[in-house]
């Protein structure tokens, strides 16, 4: 027989029930990623609840292909539009800095080798000197080296063309290799 | 000088991104050239800083039901609606089904708070990796680890050759029940099933629907169970009935 209670809104939940099979399983990615972009809790949940509100919205737009990639994205433009209504131009998704290109970059070279052991730094250091960085560069570095992506997918959900994500990438590592030095270099000043 | 051929192509070699043949001949370079090789190193090893020193910041507990509160009941007009065949008997018959349904839900539904505990530590348990605290197919260690821990001891067996497989189980809180979590699949779903004592009759099995979850409880010789998956109702029904059947 049928049973009613469970057939009537079926098509309701279960579309709601695909999505959230779908996307729940990728949510710390999605706050992580939040969190990294605005730096804090509070608007990284809001920006996350936008995102989800707004993916099952458009869930139809989905056409398979990795589901986190196009989660990303949603979230990154939930993120620019809250930058739009909730800050100043201070937080403006910085453009790269202007003249900086590989060679600059490399050109800083260390005066104490000690310096390049990248490994010895601390979690909290790391953290303050991401911060520090523009966030087209912090994202790129997130979406590589935390989540894993290809230059195609990151490309995807920056909406940058792949060979801008490769330049963006490796800049991104220098400038942040260069953050870490001119931290070294300080620390070995002040003798810590 | 030979290094400006393939100084670009360096942080591709880093990342793995290079096809051959390019990526024969950019290695063979590297391999020779002290100063390129030093860069390689250098972006690789700011790589491995990124995975393994930088804090990954989870969800915070909590806004994983308050997404799926925030999600509409309804889904957009422009999803085809498949109960069509209901909606084809017209309005009075469904109207009519809908109010025994409501009936047999009141007359069955299990308490609601636990409900929504049952499904909130369920999809916890997906998300975070935290699925097992023992992960072994073996009912033998399941289940004396579960003993060992909690003040019952819920049965646990291999369904393996009926299509549910178990993988392991855990403890969990469940609404402030302290108990057991014992996990199956079925193809590619995950049923948890959560056990605590709790004092009273036997009971039926009384199965609900909610946030996209389906969920089958009972009581037997004083232990409570919430078997919570996305699986098709059915098919849980028949699971609750082939774990708790006796």
């Amino acid at each position: 027989m049928v049973r009613p209670h469970r057939t009537q809104g079926l098509a309701q939940d279960d579309r709601k029930r695909r999505f959230e099979l779908l996307a729940l399983p990728h949510l710390d990615a999605a706050f992580n990623l939040a969190r990294w972009l605005t730096g804090n809790s509070a608007d990284a949940e809001d920006v996350v609840q936008d995102a989800y509100l707004r993916a099952y919205r458009y869930f139809d737009s989905f056409h398979g292909g990795e589901f986190r990639v196009w989660l990303l994205g949603i979230v990154r433009n939930c993120f620019l539009d809250w930058i739009k209504e909730n800050r100043s131009s201070r937080m403006l998704f910085q453009a790269e800095p202007a003249g900086e290109t590989d060679e600059t970059l490399w050109s800083e070279r260390p005066r104490d080798p000690e310096a390049l052991l990248l490994e010895s730094i601390d979690s909290q250091t790391l953290e303050q000197l991401m911060l520090r960085l523009p966030l087209e560069y912090r994202e790129v570095l997130l979406l590589r080296e935390v989540e894993d992506l290809s230059y195609k997918e990151i490309a995807a959900i920056t909406t940058t063309p792949t060979g801008t994500v490769m330049s963006r990438l490796s800049r991104a590592r220098l400038a942040l290799r260069k953050l870490w030095l001119g931290a070294h270099a300080t620390e070995a000043v002040h003798g810590v | 000088m030979a290094c400006d051929r393939f100084r670009a192509l360096l942080p591709l070699l880093a990342d793995g991104a290079l096809r051959q043949p390019r990526r024969f001949f950019v290695a063979r370079h590297v391999a020779g050239c002290a100063d390129c090789a030093a860069r390689v190193e250098e972006l690789q090893s700011v790589g491995t800083m990124l995975r393994t020193k930088l804090p990954f910041h989870r969800a915070p507990p909590g806004l994983a039901a308050r997404i799926g509160a925030a999600l509409p009941r309804e889904a957009p007009p422009s999803v085809p609606r498949r109960w069509f065949p209901v909606q084809a008997f017209g309005g009075g018959l469904a109207g009519a089904l809908a109010g025994v349904a409501l009936t047999l839900m009141v007359v069955s539904a299990p308490r609601d708070a636990v409900v929504q505990g049952a499904i909130d530590s369920h999809v916890r348990s997906l998300m975070a990796e935290h699925l097992m605290d023992v992960a072994t197919s073996d009912q033998h260690t399941v289940k004396p680890w579960l003993s060992a821990r909690l003040d019952v001891s819920p049965p646990v067996r291999d369904l393996a050759d009926l299509g549910f497989p178990l993988l392991g189980g855990r403890l969990d809180y469940v609404d402030g029940h302290k108990g057991a979590a014992v996990v199956y699949r079925h193809a590619k779903h995950i049923i948890n099933l959560f056990a605590w004592a709790a004092e009273g009759r036997d009971t039926g099995f009384s199965e609900t629907a909610r946030q996209g979850f389906n969920v089958v409880s009972w009581r037997r010789d004083g232990i409570v169970y919430y078997a919570v998956s996305d699986l098709e109702a059915d098919q849980l029904a028949a699971f609750a009935r082939l774990v708790g059947g006796g």
